[in-house]
C-alpha cells in the first residue's frame, strides 16, 4: 500500500542523519514578474484576483473538520466500533464539471469529461459561436467567413484551401475546391456517415432564409435521433447544438446530466454535422453567410451532391 | 487496543445478525452527529467483567420485586460472605437498565451501596463499587450523577489505592459521573479529584488499564467547556510544549508511521493516530515555527504525516485530511517552513500527496493548500514542485466539479506559471491552455478572473503554440 521510499524512510536504522536541519534548504524568494513580487500595477491587480496567501489554521476541538474522528471515537467508546470497515465512509474520488457556463455536466472519470468537451465545445468560433471539427477547419473557417479582407482577395487570387490537411493547393472558387476534393481526395460527394440519419425533406429551406435571428435553444432530454436533426433545421447549420450562446450568463435552459443514451444520440447527430460542415464548406451558402441550408435536398443544385 | 477484545466479545454476544448490527451502528452514528452539533456529544463506558463471558441467555430481567427484593437482602445482610453473593446478584441485575430505576427509587439505596463501598469486606466493596459503576453509566435521566453525589470522596480515595481492578473502575465510575452537571464536577474538583488522579497514574503508571482509565477521566472532566479554565488554570499551549509536550507527540507520531510502514495496521491504531494529529496540529501554532524547530528536528515526522493518508484514505480518509492539516501548519509559515519545504522534495515526499489530489473529502482542497504554500516560498520551489509532476495533476483538479478545487488549483498554479517562464511553457505544452479557455465560461465569477489573468499576463498566446491536442 505504501510506497517502497516511504517505507525505507520511516523504517530507517538510527545511523542515518534523520534530521531536517541537515537537510540543504533550497534558496527562497522570486525574480521580479511573478504573482507577488514587485509593485506594478499588473502585480497590484494579481494581488486582487489571486488572494491565497499561506497560514496555519487552529481548529477548535468542536470544529467540524473533526467530527468523522470524534464520532468514531466515540462509537468506539460505545463499544460499536467493531463493525466492518465497509461501512465506514471511504474517499471518494471527485467528479469532473464541464465548466462551460450553461453546460455543467458531470463525469466520473477525466476521459468522459474530455471526450464531452472535445465533441462538443472545442474549436469553437467567437464570432458565430459555431464548434467546429478541428483546429484547422476553425481557422479556415475564421478566414472565409469572418475576415472582410478574403473576399476581397478571394475576387483576384485563388483563396480557397483544400480541406484535406496536408494538401497545400487553393482555388478559386469552392465548387472547384469541392471538385478537387471528390476528384483528387476520393471525397464522396455525399458526406453523410449514415444515411438512416437523415432528415426527411422538408420545405424549410424558405424559412430558413428567413428566420435568421431564431433562438438557438435546443431541448435535449429524450429526444430522438431525428427529432434533434428536425429542430435544428429551423436554424443555420451548427456542429454546436448544446448551449449554442455561450455568453457567460447560464442559459435559462439547464441541461441536467445526460443518460448514456444521450450522450450517444448527440454523438451520433455531431458525426452527422462533421458531414453538414463538409458539405457547407463545398458548396458554401448562395444567399447568405449565416444561413446553412440543412435541407441538402433542396437546396444542393450540384448533380454529383446526393443527398 | 485492550478493551477491543472485551468489546468485540460483546459485540459478538449481542447478536447473531450481522446486518441488525450494522443498522443499529448506522441509526447510532446519526445520533452521535446530531449530538456533536449540538455540543452535547458525550460518551459513557461500561466496563465489563470477567465473570460476564458467559452468555446473555442466562441473564433475564428480574422484576422490579425481585430487584428490591435482592436490595433488601444487602440491607439486612449481617454475613459478610452471604453479603457479597447478594451484592453480586444485584449487580447484575442492575446489567438491566430497568433495574436501575427501581433501585433508585427506593430510598437510601446508594447510602447502603456506599456503606459497603467503605466496609470491611474487599469483595463486597468490589461488588458495591460495580452496582455504582452500572447506574453512573445508566441510559436513564434519572440515574442522573447528582443522585450518586454521596459516592465520590470514596471513588476518589480509593483512586490513590492498590488494587488495579477496583482503581479501574472507581475511575470510570468518576468518569461517568463528569459530564452530567455542573455541580457535580465542582464537588469532584473540591474533593481533589485532580492530584488523587496524578498519585493514581504514579502508582499504577505500569498498568495501561488504569493508566487509560486516568485519561478517559480526565478527559471526561475538562471536555465541558466552561470547565477549563478551573481546570487548567495557566496552561497554556507554550507551556505545554515547554515541557516537551511536541517533542513526545511528533516522536510517537514517528513509531506509528514505522508501524504503518511495516504494515502492522493494529485494529484502532488510528484511535491513537488521531489525538496526536490534533494536538500537533495546534501545538506549532502556538509559537514561532522557527523557535519549534528543535522539537521537529527528525525528519521521518514528514514521512509519517504523508504515509498516513495513503495507509489511511479508503478506511479513515478524516484521518488523511487531519494528517495533511498538519503538514499545513508545518508548511505555511513563511521563512520558518523554508527547511520544511525543502525537506520535502528532499526525501521525495511531493508526489506522494501529488496523488491524494483525485480524492474528496477536504483531502485535495487540504493537499492544494499545502502544494500553495511551498510553491509561495519561491522560485527554486515552484521548478521542484513542477518537477515533481505537479502540472498535469493540476490539468486534471481545474476539471473537477468542485469550485473551491478549481479556485486553489488556479492559485498554485498563477504561482508557478508566473514564477519561471519555463514553467509556464510546460503547462502549454501540457496542454493546459484549453483548460484554462473553458474556464473562462464558468459561472463563477472568481474563477473566471484568475483564468483571465493567467491568460492575459502569464501564457504564451496561442499562436505561438500547438493547441491541436485535446485538454
Amino acid at each position: 500500500m505504501l510506497q517502497p521510499e516511504l517505507i525505507q524512510l520511516l523504517t530507517a536504522s538510527d545511523l542515518v542523519d534523520l534530521r531536517i536541519d541537515a537537510i540543504p534548504k533550497l534558496q527562497v524568494g522570486f525574480s521580479p514578474g511573478s504573482l507577488f513580487s514587485s509593485f506594478t500595477s499588473q502585480d497590484r491587480e494579481a494581488k486582487l484576483t489571486f488572494t491565497f496567501i499561506p497560514h496555519q489554521i487552529l481548529l477548535n476541538k468542536d470544529h467540524e473538520f473533526f467530527e468523522d474522528g470524534d464520532i468514531h471515537r466515540h462509537l468506539y467508546l460505545q463499544n460499536l466500533s467493531t463493525c466492518p470497515v465497509y461501512d465506514s465512509p471511504t474517499a471518494r474520488q471527485c467528479e469532473f464539471r464541464c465548466h462551460i457556463s450553461g453546460c455543467s455536466q458531470v463525469f466520473s472519470t477525466v476521459e468522459e469529461y474530455e471526450h464531452h468537451y472535445n465533441t462538443l465545445h472545442r474549436h469553437m468560433c467567437s464570432s458565430c459561436q459555431r464548434s467546429l471539427p478541428s483546429a484547422r477547419l476553425l481557422d479556415i473557417h475564421i478566414q472565409e467567413w469572418h475576415d472582410s479582407l478574403f473576399s476581397i482577395l478571394a475576387e483576384r487570387q485563388d483563396m480557397y484551401q483544400c480541406l484535406v490537411e496536408g494538401c497545400s493547393l487553393k482555388f478559386r472558387t469552392r465548387e472547384q475546391r469541392k471538385d478537387h476534393m471528390i476528384k483528387i481526395h476520393q471525397y464522396p460527394s455525399d458526406f453523410m456517415f449514415d444515411k438512416a440519419k437523415r432528415i426527411k425533406k422538408i420545405n424549410i429551406a424558405n424559412k430558413n432564409r428567413q428566420q435568421k435571428g431564431t433562438s438557438m435553444e435546443v431541448s435535449m432530454s429524450g429526444s430522438e435521433p431525428e427529432d434533434v436533426c428536425q429542430v435544428l433545421s429551423d436554424q443555420p447549420e451548427e456542429e454546436e447544438y448544446m448551449e449554442l450562446n455561450h455568453s457567460l450568463e447560464p442559459a435559462h435552459h439547464k441541461p441536467t446530466e445526460t443518460t448514456a443514451q444521450q450522450r450517444e444520440t448527440l454523438l451520433q447527430v455531431s458525426i452527422y454535422f462533421k458531414s453538414q460542415m463538409a458539405h457547407y464548406f463545398l458548396h458554401g451558402a448562395p444567399h447568405d453567410s449565416n444561413v446553412f441550408p440543412l435541407d441538402l435536398q433542396s437546396m444542393c443544385n450540384d448533380p454529383e451532391c446526393i443527398h | 487496543m485492550w478493551r477491543l477484545n472485551a468489546v468485540r466479545h460483546k459485540a459478538g454476544r449481542q447478536g447473531s445478525d450481522l446486518e441488525e448490527f450494522k443498522f443499529k451502528r448506522r441509526a447510532h452514528e446519526k445520533e452521535l452527529r446530531r449530538a456533536r452539533k449540538d455540543s452535547k456529544l458525550v460518551s459513557k463506558i461500561l466496563l465489563l467483567n470477567d465473570d460476564e463471558n458467559e452468555e446473555d441467555g442466562t441473564m433475564d430481567t428480574l422484576a422490579s420485586d425481585q430487584v428490591l427484593e435482592l436490595f433488601k437482602m444487602v440491607c439486612q445482610g449481617r454475613d459478610l460472605v452471604k453479603k457479597e453473593a447478594d451484592l453480586r446478584a444485584l449487580r447484575k441485575a442492575l446489567r438491566s437498565p430497568s433495574a436501575h430505576l427501581v433501585l433508585i427509587r427506593q430510598q437510601s439505596s446508594i447510602a447502603i451501596l456506599v456503606t459497603n463501598l467503605r466496609g470491611p469486606s474487599p469483595q463486597c466493596r468490589l461488588e458495591a463499587v460495580r452496582c455504582l459503576h452500572e447506574l453512573s453509566q445508566s441510559p436513564h435521566s434519572e440515574v442522573d450523577s447528582w443522585r450518586l453525589r454521596q459516592a465520590t470522596p470514596y471513588l476518589i480515595t480509593f483512586i490513590s489505592g492498590q488494587s488495579p481492578k477496583f482503581t479501574e473502575l472507581c475511575l470510570y465510575t468518576l468518569g461517568n459521573m463528569c459530564p452530567d452537571s455542573e455541580n457535580v464536577r465542582n464537588i469532584l474538583l473540591a474533593q481533589g479529584i485532580i492530584p488523587a488522579l496524578n498519585s493514581c497514574i504514579q502508582i499504577h503508571r505500569t498498568n495501561l488499564a488504569v493508566v487509560e482509565a486516568v485519561g478517559f477521566t480526565l478527559s471526561q472532566l475538562i471536555s465541558a467547556n466552561y470547565v477549563t479554565g478551573r481546570i487548567i488554570p495557566n496552561v497554556d499551549n507554550g507551556a505545554l510544549v515547554a515541557q516537551g509536550t511536541l517533542l513526545r507527540c511528533t516522536s510517537l507520531l514517528v513509531t506509528l508511521g514505522g508501524a504503518v510502514a511495516k504494515g502492522s495496521i493494529e485494529e484502532g491504531m488510528e484511535l491513537l493516530i488521531w489525538p496526536l494529529l490534533r494536538c500537533v496540529g495546534n501545538l506549532l501554532l502556538s509559537g514561532p515555527l522557527g523557535a519549534l524547530q528543535p522539537q521537529l528536528n527528525d525528519s521521518r515526522l514528514l514521512a509519517a504525516l504523508c504515509a498516513f493518508p495513503q495507509a489511511f484514505l479508503q478506511t479513515h480518509p478524516a484521518l488523511a485530511r487531519e494528517s495533511v492539516w498538519v503538514l499545513n501548519n508545518l508548511t505555511s509559515a513563511a521563512a520558518d517552513s523554508s527547511v520544511f519545504c525543502s525537506a520535502l522534495f528532499y526525501l521525495n515526499l511531493v508526489p506522494v500527496l501529488i496523488q491524494l489530489l483525485p480524492f474528496s473529502h477536504g483531502i485535495n482542497i487540504m493537499v492544494l493548500r499545502v502544494l500553495g504554500n511551498i510553491a509561495h516560498q519561491g522560485r527554486e520551489y515552484c521548478l521542484h514542485l513542477a518537477q515533481a509532476g505537479l502540472l498535469p495533476a493540476l490539468c486534471a483538479t481545474l476539471k473537477m466539479a468542485d469550485p473551491e478545487v478549481v479556485t486553489f488549483s488556479l492559485e498554485v498554479l498563477g504561482q508557478l506559471v508566473a514564477s519561471d517562464p519555463q514553467l509556464a511553457e510546460e503547462f502549454v505544452r501540457q496542454s493546459g491552455l484549453p483548460v484554462l479557455e473553458a474556464i473562462q465560461y464558468s459561472n463563477q465569477e472568481t474563477i473566471r478572473l484568475r483564468a483571465k489573468h493567467l491568460l492575459e499576463h502569464h501564457l504564451p498566446p496561442h499562436c505561438t503554440v500547438d493547441t491541436s491536442a485535446s485538454p
